[in-house]
């Protein structure tokens, strides 16, 4: 290898980094990947689930070698406001092996997936921050860390949602408050064994639990709560347009939900050994700008690829599959010796006419929007947990029939709001 | 009766470490190396007094000496004053003789033939409970102990030795540009990061001024910031106060800065978090802006004087 | 032309200790480990040393147990150009009589030297015996508390702080030197420093490998307990009313205690 330049250099030790590289590496690629936290997942304080489809293209024998937490057998959506809930839960052990999705503790994840790209003869350095991009006509040719420039044939910038490479280069517009959420997470540790018996499932298994409703306040967002081996991981987000309506700040809001009836009890006698704050992106596809240009290509979640369907969070895996894209139209540059736009737009190509990222986002495209709906978030979760009430109570006032208990409360939000929303949010699907 | 024996280059330490062996119980021997330490700790009346009259005048060249005198008097306890010369010698004579030495060591007491301890670790977190079989070493710091009152003087035994420097001196001066030495001050204005620039040392000096206090800081202020020398930062690797009031203003009490003051009588913490870990090292607090809290303390204390 | 050798130590951080309120009991299930932070000026010194005399050497030395391995890449990052380590199962419980037993005859295994540098006291345990006795095994001068080191031709002068004093010091032959805080201010590696790292040699000695006997491996010291400390304070918070009325309270405060 000619010293001074690398085939590839990947910013950003995530998942969509670290694929990227790992992909690259093993098909023989000289690769630098670098990370500004001390450590691969230094940073990361993703609350977490993945789904594992694009991890075993990656990594065929993740199951036996990665610290996976738990499998996922267990799906729980939560309709909360005030002192109300109403659950809906599915528990399923017909997932597919490619349908599967695990919870992880991202830390420790993506210090072992950097050191996967390490063994495999890839260059990782942690602790250093890329800067800048260096341009030369108008095409990347490297980076700029501290006061060392480090030359690539192929920048791979997978420096997060706050992608200040690329945004300092003008590759990306920057990010508005809309397409922004903040999030918090808690981790609170507790026995595999209390984890087990109060979530109600066997050794191994774990429940991913989203909900949304009061648990912000009324604003735009939701909480979650995924079990690991020997903790649980409890969070929120809130939209970043959205927060500084409230009286409450992120952090009030996070105490009010842990302390909500439905999740209280799980927590108790927990410890919390973690909280933390970061920004999410929520764009959905509408946040994809630009993919690739004149010798570099953007991945993961600097890329904007990620989903929010209310029902499921996904990212991760998106991030995972766009990293092995880049890698693959990376490979095909080398071997081509061309690094041009043309060239790296064919990883462009492969996202985008990916089922799982292009399709999927495509297909859901809308969705962020409709979910902006102020309704959503404040007035269905009443309506919902109001009818439900009103099904069952029972008090000295004799019934009532159930369809006028449930017309009472469809009045409160407006039928026509009700017909409207329903209407989009199946087609915005 | 344990054979107890103290060493130290500075006299009033050397009485202080008199005191910490009688309490221990035992005979008690002394190693000094100047002529003012031999007569001073003979004042004291203990059994016995080792005057190693050699020409070097750098105290870490006695070593092996110190070594021979303990081994020839079998010492079963050694304590050294624990300033930078006496864990110096503390160190080398133990590692000659192949013994256990601990340091900065508090709440002596024998067991049986070993010596136990306490020691604070990991920067003043945690205390640790040591023993070391004899022969047992410990350094001790000053002012842990009252110095030895005289008694009827011992009889000073004088063991000219050959001694030479193994390293050349080339000059000794003062430590202390403003001429205190926190060590010793009664009272301390300390203050931290969230106290900025020149304006507001101004506002801690005219604070000290009222109280007659000396101003102290936190290592960032002083090897960061540079707004006081290097002499006047508080803490585990600085200066520890033994004084009867420390006043931290915007330190958020590190606990490497917290060990510096663990032995003031009186400690006040004025921030403007009142979530900071000071807090729960202080006696008296107030939370808030140190801009107009601390002028108006200073003029609370001259009205209450 | 100095031959310099740099010891350090890896130790938890004692920022990732938690202290459990109940018991006081010391909680390191969170920690990581780091170069003691002292370790990482005395590396810094023999930096600056080494790069500005040419024809100098610098390696860096640890002991410990098989963690320290993962130390290595950090230290050399830091400039060494070859760093040793001595692998001890036991290394837990070594005191320091038994840490410079083991990294004093691993430096006689390495060679002759003109500087050992190391720090003060490691920001764990803070025993500050380690350069007197790796000096007195290797028979040297141990110069302590060093605030400043200059190497000019083959003369060290180091000015040491001690106390109220500075004492300044000039050294001919081999001495170990053991450097305050203030002595450099550690580097930040570089992307390429960091890299670098990776390809400098490294060698593993076991306690065998040092021929060291039982004796020497026998720590005089054990620990029994290790509690962590709370303060017992009065934590009055004056917080009623106006700045003037805490302040009025404070100062009856003191008054009452004697202290104005």
């Amino acid at each position: 290898m000619d010293e001074e330049r690398f085939d590839a250099i990947v910013v950003g030790a995530g998942l969509a980094g670290c694929a990227a590289a790992y992909k690259m590496v093993q098909e023989g690629l000289e690769v630098l990947l670098i990370e500004r936290g001390n450590y691969a997942g230094a940073k990361n304080m993703t609350g977490g689930r993945i789904y594992t489809h694009s991890l075993e293209k990656l990594i065929p024998d993740f199951r036996e070698i990665a610290p996976l937490e738990r499998k996922v057998t267990k799906e729980k959506i939560s309709i909360i406001s005030d002192n109300q809930a109403t659950t809906i839960e599915y528990a399923s052990n017909d997932y597919k092996e490619n349908e599967e999705s695990y919870t992880i503790l991202r830390g420790r994840f993506d210090q072992w997936l950097a050191e996967q790209v390490e063994e495999a003869g890839g260059m990782v350095v942690a602790g250093v921050q890329a800067d800048e991009l260096i341009l030369e006509d108008g095409k990347v040719v490297g980076v700029k860390v501290g006061e060392d420039d480090m030359y690539g044939n192929v920048v791979v910038i997978a420096d997060g949602v706050n992608s200040m490479l690329a945004e300092k280069a003008g590759f990306r517009k920057p990010v508005t408050p809309e397409q922004m959420a903040v999030g918090a997470k808690d981790v609170y540790e507790l026995s595999p064994e209390l984890i087990e018996a109060r979530f109600g499932q066997s050794e191994g298994e774990g429940t991913a639990w989203l909900s949304m409703g009061d648990v912000t306040r009324g604003l735009m967002g939701g909480g979650f709560i995924y079990t690991n081996k020997e903790s649980i991981s409890v969070g929120m987000v809130v939209s970043l347009a959205h927060i500084g309506q409230s009286d409450k700040n992120i952090e009030e809001m996070m105490n009010d939900f842990v302390a909500t009836p439905a999740i209280a009890p799980l927590l108790k006698d927990a410890k919390l050994v973690e909280r933390s704050g970061h920004v999410v992106p929520e764009a959905g596809f509408g946040g994809v700008s630009n993919l690739s240009g004149d010798g570099y290509v953007i991945v993961g979640d600097a890329a904007g690829l990620c989903m929010n369907l209310g029902y499921t969070v996904r990212g991760m895996d998106l991030a995972i599959e766009s990293g092995i894209h880049a890698a693959q139209t990376i490979i095909e540059a080398k071997a081509a010796e061309d690094y041009s736009a043309a060239a790296l737009k064919k990883y462009d190509d492969r996202v985008l006419n990916s089922p799982s990222i292009g399709g999927d986002m495509k297909l859901t495209a809308k969705f962020p929007e409709f979910m902006e709906t102020d309704r959503i978030f404040k007035e269905y979760p009443q309506m919902v947990n109001g009818i439900m009430h009103d099904v069952f109570r029972v008090n000295d006032q004799g019934a009532e029939p159930i369809m006028k208990k449930m017309m009472r409360r469809v009045k409160k939000v407006g039928i026509i709001n009700l017909a409207k929303d329903g209407w989009k949010g199946v087609h915005s699907l | 009766m344990a054979n107890i024996w103290v060493y130290s280059e500075d006299v009033s330490l050397a009485k202080e470490l008199v005191t910490a062996a009688k309490q221990l119980g035992g005979e008690v021997g002394a190693i000094a190396i100047t002529e003012e330490v031999a007569n001073g700790v003979a004042a004291t009346g203990i059994n016995k007094v080792v005057y190693l009259k050699g020409e070097a005048t750098w105290a870490e060249a006695y070593g092996k000496e110190i070594a021979a005198v303990l081994t020839e008097e079998g010492a079963q306890v050694v304590l050294v004053g624990a300033t930078p010369k006496g864990r110096a010698v503390a160190a080398e004579v133990s590692a000659l003789m192949g013994t256990g030495l601990v340091s900065d060591a508090g709440n002596l007491a024998i067991a049986g033939d070993t010596l136990e301890v306490e020691r604070f670790i990991y920067g003043g977190l945690a205390v640790s409970h040591e023993a070391v079989a004899f022969p047992a070493f410990a350094t001790v710091p000053a002012r842990s102990n009252d110095p030895a009152a005289d008694g009827a003087a011992t009889a000073v035994t004088v063991k000219e030795v050959a001694v030479a420097n193994t390293v050349t001196v080339v000059s000794v001066e003062s430590a202390n540009k403003g001429g205190v030495d926190l060590n010793k001050a009664d009272k301390v204005v300390g203050f931290g990061r969230g106290v900025e620039g020149e304006e507001g040392l101004a506002t801690m000096n005219a604070l000290a001024d009222v109280l007659g206090a000396e101003v102290g800081c936190t290592r960032p202020i002083a090897e960061e910031a540079k707004l006081l020398p290097v002499e006047r930062y508080i803490g585990i690797s600085g200066k520890q106060l033994k004084g009867s009031l420390y006043i931290g203003v915007g330190t958020s009490g590190q606990v490497q800065h917290v060990a510096g003051i663990r032995d003031v009588k009186t400690v006040v913490a004025i921030n403007s978090d009142e979530n900071a870990p000071i807090m729960a090292a202080a006696d008296y607090a107030i939370v808030g802006d140190y801009k107009t809290i601390v002028p108006a303390l200073a003029d609370a204390i001259k009205a209450a004087k | 032309m100095p031959k310099i050798i740099v010891c350090y130590k890896w130790v938890v951080d004692e920022q990732d200790i938690r202290v459990n309120q109940g018991t006081q009991e010391l909680d390191f299930s969170r920690t990581k480990k780091k170069i003691s932070d002292y370790d990482k000026n005395a590396i810094e010194i023999g930096t600056q040393i080494w790069e500005k005399n040419e024809g100098s050497t610098l390696v860096a030395v640890s002991y410990g147990d098989g963690d320290v391995k993962s130390s290595l890449k950090d230290a050399l990052s830091r400039g060494p150009e070859e760093a040793f380590w001595i692998n001890d199962d036991n290394a837990a419980q070594a005191d320091s009589y038994v840490t410079a037993n083991a990294v004093a005859a691993a430096i006689k295994k390495i060679g002759d030297f003109d500087m050992v540098l190391c720090a003060d006291g490691s920001s764990d345990v803070g025993n500050q015996q380690f350069a007197n006795r790796v000096a007195a095994l290797l028979d040297v001068p141990a110069i302590t508390a060093t605030a400043e080191l200059t190497v000019e031709g083959t003369t060290i002068t180091a000015k040491r702080r001690l106390g109220d004093q500075f004492e300044t010091v000039s050294v001919a032959g081999p001495a170990v030197y053991s450097v305050l805080p203030e002595v450099a201010t550690p580097r930040f590696p570089s992307i390429k420093q960091l890299m670098g790292a990776k390809k400098k040699p490294q060698t593993e000695f076991s306690v065998a490998d040092l021929g060291l006997d039982a004796a020497q491996t026998t720590p005089k010291t054990t620990v029994s307990a290790v509690k962590g400390y709370t303060m017992v304070r009065k934590n009055i918070v004056f917080n009623e009313g106006e700045v003037a009325d805490q302040v009025k309270q404070l100062a009856d405060a003191l008054a009452k205690e004697g202290l104005l």
